[in-house]
């Protein structure tokens, strides 16, 4: 038959008559998104995503079903198609009812996938664990010990009863990585030959200067002090975080992936800027903020007024004032404080008092560390403000005089406001005021650089670019934005991308991929769980740690750690990373559905009030939830058109709709044979696959082409696998399958990790099966193999191999037996 | 002597049953002879209801009389079947008999005039002799071309012409092929199919038969709703009386042609009434339209070539048989060939089904005709085509009913509805009141019609409570205008069309309602502001 020409966006292909624009379209690799269309079953056109423009035609066709005619000229991504695609993607979220990350990712500033390591530490793949939370936190067992955890904050475990301690997972993960002799370095690309100058080596400067060394592009950091780590170093005590023991460990790794770091270099005395900027490509500026701020009380430069980071870096660097037996008053309600309050303790303060203008319920501190420093002593003069410091004669502090506060109404940010007591005050003696306020930045050196109104660097918080070109800034260093570790780490993952870009000649904005977010959660929602309250840490006594700078939580081992991980309640899809709907709204730029927000088509199947399917979630393989379903209807068509069996299908009319099982039985009783391609061909999450075995963990994952070992069909998978854990099976377009799996090939392949599995051979003597070494096993069946086929020839062999191997095991054993023993008996027992 | 009395749904609605009722007891206790009692199907005259004909022992009119209620029988009975005159005060008026006189008839040729449950009273018309011709004479070719010739398009709302789907099923080669007739007439207002089923089904049946000879069907298919009950009775007793006469089965008038039709019954989906839906439904399936090509023509019923054609469609086809196509050319417009039947509703002074040629304007349908507004409003505008339809304001009055003059006001000839509408009409209201109706009966499968009507109707009913939001009326006509673009049927395709067209021509009401919480026609309430 002639083939037919057209022209697709102005490219020449060839099709058949009968074919659609679509299918020629993916034939000559033009893209089309479509989410309804499969070829096995009959064209749909329900999505109307796949619309194109027809010359000559006013109105936008489904390529999905418009057939081709000679010459036709088609454009596929005008800015009429972008628009139409665009607005169905809103239309189409904003019915849609599901949570594509978790909480806990989503309020992490870096956007550790918390929810995926939390399951891979519960899954004892800890490597694995380690891995994800390296692709953003280069330094997890410092996070771990000393993140405010936001994460925690927002985890939806604690609508039960506790989150999840994901930082102190996340510490464990860390640990176990450190201490296994080969911790983990991530992969760096090829040598650009582009030079990057990171000034800084905090936790902004070393994470950019990691993410930007994996982009394969040279990268030096200057830091002005004789160790790396910043604030991370020099501003949290050794018992929060061990500086040898972790810190410097870690920053190790990092200069292991080829990173040069420049100790006690100080820019614009060692080295001017102009000179950096010569040199590099381009520079990061990452200097922290290392000015301590006071009050602005009287007396604040009183000898023995000290700022509290001050303070902090004087005890690291071995040279702490002498705190002995004296009395000291720590103002400020942050974590700098609780760090002064209990290292002051430790240096055998006789009192250490913190001064805070609220209540402990409103201090910014962690709870933990407000407790801990209670336990060690620490004397919390809450509802008080410092209105004088008061020298004594020679010039030293002697006391400070207390404006006793009370607490007012609630302010812009919610906290009630502190309002002095009329005439209320107090007076304590004093040797020691450590002022921890707040921090600035002192920007000397970096000069010519436009500075925010606070003295911080200002940049483009898109493009993390200064006023200068090729000049860009983080962290806390920049736009005034003081902040966490883990905020400048985000920092540097997000600028390091924009760098990268920049390196290689072009200029991007930062732009975070939108997701869905659920936010109908009470603890309504999670009344049927049970109740399991976090693994506590084990931790040294306080009258036991209060003398010293040993660290004070031991951590956790690795049974506590899965037990912990366990409890994660998987709010985040199952199916994010292959979810269409989510990358269509992405690519088309719906996020901003928010203009379509209206009523959405939820069944809550939790709902007493729900009048419909006697709702039974217990099908062993498919987890259904259809409020993530798009309607696209390849589940009930796959079902009914290709499976021939209809177990799925539409009902109810119009906004109402909702995909069910055959005459709203369960769904293992609607005739269903659990062949799961239906949850092969969701676009969405609104099917997945029900895992048991494991804990079930959205992950990206590597695919290894296979052939289906179960029965003689030869249908070729696609395992995926995620470290050396087989996590889920996908069908492939073999000859043979076309896509199409079976209960067996789809789900069944959970025998490949199986804890029962043997992995170590026996032997039986004296009638007990003995455990053995593999030499030794292999001599025995060798040796014995040998002798049989010595007395009897070959054929007096036989093999016969379990129907839980792979096929490639099945391969070589079979090509043991024919071409090693020379016979051909020898089968598998699941053939057909 | 003979009595019809009109007992189509509407006549039976006003009480004809009793009426026929009353004669009948009259007659008997009064022991006339010579004087049957007759059934006939609706006229058109709805408002008329209870309409009695009084005929001559020679077939001749005598008297008209309407509004006939069971009260006015003896004193009607009395004057005509026992004096010999006429019951003047009850006769119809000189005024209401314009409202017949300015129509020209052609699928209603026979509604009202004959006994629809009677073949004979057909035959007597001339009925079936057509087909017989058809099958007789002529070969499928040269129906094909007397369609073509006559101009006739689909009267199912989409003007596709009729000769060019005859065509394109006629083409097709396969063992089995189907005719279906859609009598699934859905639109809330329009009850021509059901007057047709109901006044005149074998004409109906003829026209399927030469249909089906032209495409060379063997099997027909009716599918009739099941809110039609009437329209089935007399159409099951129709199709039993055309087997018996052979005029359906085996070997029909003697050819080797044989034809033979099923009666469906839908189940209530409006989207059913488009023909993908309709034969999935037909074949089981849930009411879903599929995605076209391929057309029924192609791939229809049980993926063999069909032909579906809608009953005001087929009723055209004996006339144009019988009298050539160029007859029925003559009538209408350049590219709108005929007459259209329109079921006129709301405030019209006189409402029920007018048959007119296409081109005939809007002011002569709604001011000559139906005789303007009743109890002294004043005319704002006209929804034509159903919900599906639009409004046509009166600065636009004088647009010919003809398929490309109303769809360029935005509105749609579709299945033949044009309510009229007064000044207590608030025009956004009617717009929500229209896509709840189309939204609700959308089948879900497309996502622009599925979730886009949704959220129209959402903002539709902000702007009607008061609580809407800037930016309400360009969203509504973006989401509108995408609909459209984006829905695979007609469902969807044109549910945006009263929001669309009281936008365009009533922007100002929208305005009130969203500036100042003023409803002008008092229809709208407003939730009282939040203090």
């Amino acid at each position: 038959m002639d083939k037919i020409r057209v022209l697709i966006d102005g490219k020449e292909c060839f099709g058949s008559p009968g074919q659609t624009i679509l299918e020629v379209a993916k034939e000559n690799d033009i893209f089309i998104p479509s989410l309804c269309y499969d070829k096995r079953v009959e064209a749909y056109g329900a999505c109307g995503i796949c619309v194109v423009e027809v010359a000559g035609n006013p109105k936008l066709l489904k390529s999905c079903s418009t057939e081709i005619e000679p010459d036709m000229a088609v454009r596929t991504n005008t800015e009429r198609i972008k628009e139409s695609r665009k607005t169905n993607m809103e239309l189409l979220m904003s019915d849609h009812h599901g949570d594509c990350k978790g909480p806990c990712s989503l309020n992490c500033p870096a956007g550790t996938d918390c929810q995926g390591y939390v399951g891979l530490i519960a899954n004892g793949q800890f490597e694995e664990a380690i891995k994800l939370i390296k692709e953003k936190i280069p330094l997890p067992g410092a996070i771990g010990r000393v993140c405010p955890h936001p994460c925690e904050t927002n985890c939806r475990r604690g609508l039960v009863e506790e989150p999840i301690s994901i930082a102190w997972l996340k510490r464990f993960a860390a640990d176990v990585d450190a201490e296994s002799g080969n911790p983990f370095i991530p992969e760096c690309e090829p040598d650009t030959g582009k030079k990057v100058a990171v000034i800084g080596g905090g936790p902004m400067g070393l994470s950019a200067a990691y993410f930007l060394r994996q982009k394969g592009h040279a990268v030096t950091v200057y830091e002005q002090m004789p160790y790396c780590g910043g604030m991370l170093r020099y501003g949290i005590p050794q018992y929060r975080l061990p500086k040898e023991e972790v810190l410097d460990q870690e920053v190790k790794l990092i200069e292991k992936t080829g990173v040069e770091i420049k100790v006690n270099t100080r820019i614009g005395r060692d080295i001017t800027f102009e000179e950096l900027k010569k040199k590099y490509d381009a520079v990061l500026v990452a200097i922290g903020a290392w000015v301590s701020t006071g009050t602005g009380c009287k007396g604040e430069d009183t000898e023995g007024v000290i700022g509290g980071i001050d303070f902090l870096q004087s005890v690291i660097n071995k040279t702490p004032p002498d705190l002995k037996g004296k009395n000291v008053a720590i103002v400020g309600g942050g974590n700098t404080a609780m760090d002064c309050c209990r290292t002051a303790v430790r240096l055998g303060a006789k009192n250490a008092y913190n001064i805070y203008r609220r209540t402990k319920a409103e201090m910014p501190a962690d709870e933990i560390e407000i407790l801990e420093g209670e336990e060690e002593g620490v004397i919390f003069k809450n509802l008080t403000n410092p209105i004088e410091i008061i020298p004594g004669e020679e010039g030293r502090v002697k006391q400070i005089h207390l404006q006793v506060m009370e607490l007012g109404e609630p302010d812009e940010s919610g906290r009630r406001k502190p309002v002095p007591v009329e005439g209320k005050t107090e007076t304590l003696d004093v040797d020691y005021v450590l002022l921890a306020i707040g921090q600035a930045v002192n920007s000397e050196g970096i000069k010519n650089i436009e500075l925010t109104r606070r003295k911080g660097i200002a940049y483009d918080p898109d493009t993390y670019m200064t006023s200068e070109e090729g000049v860009f800034a983080g962290g806390d260093c920049g736009n005034d934005k003081i902040s966490i570790a883990v905020e400048a780490m985000a920092d540097a993952n997000k600028s390091a991308e924009v760098i990268d870009a920049y390196l290689h000649g072009e200029k991007i904005k930062h732009q975070m991929p939108y997701v869905d977010i659920r936010d109908d959660f009470d603890e309504e929602a999670f009344e049927d769980r049970e109740r399991k309250f976090r693994k506590r840490m084990g931790q040294m006594e306080a009258n036991k740690r209060k003398g010293n700078f040993k660290e004070v939580v031991y951590g956790y081992d690795e049974e506590e750690a899965i037990e912990e991980a366990k409890r994660c309640l998987e709010c985040g899809c199952g199916n994010y990373f292959t979810c269409r709907l989510i990358e269509y709204t992405n690519l088309f730029g719906a996020s901003g559905h928010a203009r379509m927000a209206g009523k959405k088509n939820i069944y809550d199947f939790k709902d007493p009030d729900y009048k419909g399917e006697d709702y039974n979630d217990d099908h062993p393989y498919v987890l259904r939830d259809p409020n993530k379903c798009i309607h696209c209807g390849l589940c009930v068509r796959m079902c009914n058109e290709v499976m021939g069996i209809g177990a799925l299908a539409f009902v109810n009319r119009g906004f109402d709709t909702v995909v069910k099982p055959a005459l709203e039985r369960p769904l293992e009783e609607s005739g269903c044979v659990s062949c799961g391609n239906c949850v092969s061909v969701c676009p969405t999450g609104a099917l997945q696959a029900r895992v048991t075995q494991r804990k079930p963990i959205p992950l990206e994952v590597e695919l290894v082409r296979t052939t289906c070992p179960y029965c003689g069909v030869g249908c070729q998978i696609d395992l995926k696998v995620r470290g050396n854990q087989v996590v889920g099976v996908q069908p492939a377009f073999g000859a043979a399958n076309e896509g199409i799996l079976c209960v067996k090939g789809k789900f069944a392949y959970d025998f490949i990790g199986h804890e029962d599995r043997l992995k170590t051979p026996y032997i039986r003597k004296r009638g007990k099966l003995t455990p053995v070494s593999w030499d030794e096993a292999l001599d025995h069946i060798a040796e014995n193999i040998s002798k049989i086929r010595e007395e009897s020839g070959p054929d007096a062999i036989a093999g016969f191999s379990s129907a839980r191997v792979t096929n490639e095991e099945n391969y070589l054993f079979q090509k043991l037996f024919r071409a090693g023993i020379g016979t051909n008996n020898v089968d598998h027992c699941a053939r057909l | 002597m003979k009595v019809v009395i009109g007992q189509g749904s509407c006549g039976i609605a006003s009480g004809a049953q009793q009426t026929a009722g009353e004669f009948e007891r009259y007659i008997k206790e009064m022991n006339i002879r010579n004087v049957t009692i007759e059934k006939t199907g609706c006229i058109g005259a709805c408002f008329l209801e209870p309409i009695v004909d009084i005929y001559s022992a020679e077939e001749e009119l005598e008297g008209r009389y309407v509004n006939v209620f069971p009260e006015k029988v003896e004193e009607i009975a009395k004057a005509h079947l026992i004096c010999g005159k006429t019951a003047d005060t009850y006769l119809i008026s000189k005024e209401n008999e314009e409202y017949l006189n300015l129509q020209k008839r052609v699928v209603m040729r026979n509604c009202g005039q004959i006994n629809p449950e009677s073949i004979d009273d057909y035959t007597k018309k001339g009925g079936y002799k057509a087909a017989e011709k058809a099958v007789k004479e002529m070969q499928p070719e040269n129906i094909i071309d007397e369609m073509e010739a006559s101009g006739l398009r689909g009267r199912g709302g989409a003007g596709f012409p009729v000769w060019k789907k005859w065509k394109a099923t006629r083409e097709q080669e396969s063992d089995v092929k189907y005719v279906i007739c859609n009598g699934d007439e859905g639109d809330p207002g329009a009850f021509i199919d059901r007057a047709l089923l109901e006044g005149d089904p074998h004409n109906i049946i003829e026209g399927m038969i030469i249909c089906a000879y032209a495409v060379g069907a063997s099997s027909g298919i009716m599918y009739v709703r099941a809110e039609y009950p009437l329209a089935v009775e007399r159409l099951e007793k129709a199709l039993k009386q055309a087997e018996g006469k052979g005029f359906l089965g085996k070997n029909i008038f003697g050819s080797d042609f044989s034809f033979d039709i099923t009666l469906r019954i839908g189940a209530g989906a409006f989207v059913c009434g488009e023909e993908t839906a309709l034969i999935a439904s037909l074949e089981g399936q849930q009411g879903l339209p599929k995605i076209r090509p391929p057309y029924p023509s192609k791939r229809g019923y049980w993926k063999k070539p069909t032909n579906v054609n809608n009953i005001e469609t087929l009723a055209n086809v004996p006339y144009i048989i019988e009298n050539g196509g160029a007859l029925l050319a003559s009538m209408g417009t350049e590219k709108s060939k005929g007459t259209k039947v329109f079921a006129l509703a709301g405030k019209a002074k006189r409402g029920g089904l007018i048959e007119v040629p296409m081109g005939t304007t809007l002011k002569e349908i709604i001011f000559d005709i139906a005789g303007g507004i009743r109890d002294g409003g004043k005319f704002k505008a006209a929804q034509v085509g159903g919900p599906s339809g639009g409004c046509i304001p009166e600065e636009l009055l004088h647009t010919p009913v003809d398929y490309e003059s109303i769809t360029a006001t935005g509105a749609i000839i579709g299945s033949g509805g044009i309510i009229v509408m007064d000044e207590t009409t608030c025009m956004v209201d009617m717009a929500r009141y229209f896509l709840d109706f189309t939204a609700k009966e959308s089948c879900g499968k497309c996502n622009y019609c599925r979730i886009g009507t949704r959220r129209m109707l959402e903002i539709l009913e902000r702007i009607t409570t008061g609580t809407s939001k800037d930016g309400d009326i360009e969203m509504l006509n973006e989401l509108a205008e995408k609909v459209q673009d984006g829905s695979m049927c007609g469902l969807g395709q044109t549910a945006p069309n009263p929001v669309i067209t009281t936008i365009r021509y009533f922007r100002n009401e929208y305005k009130d309602h969203i500036v100042d919480r003023k409803c002008t026609a008092g229809v709208c309430k407003f939730e009282t502001a939040q203090q």
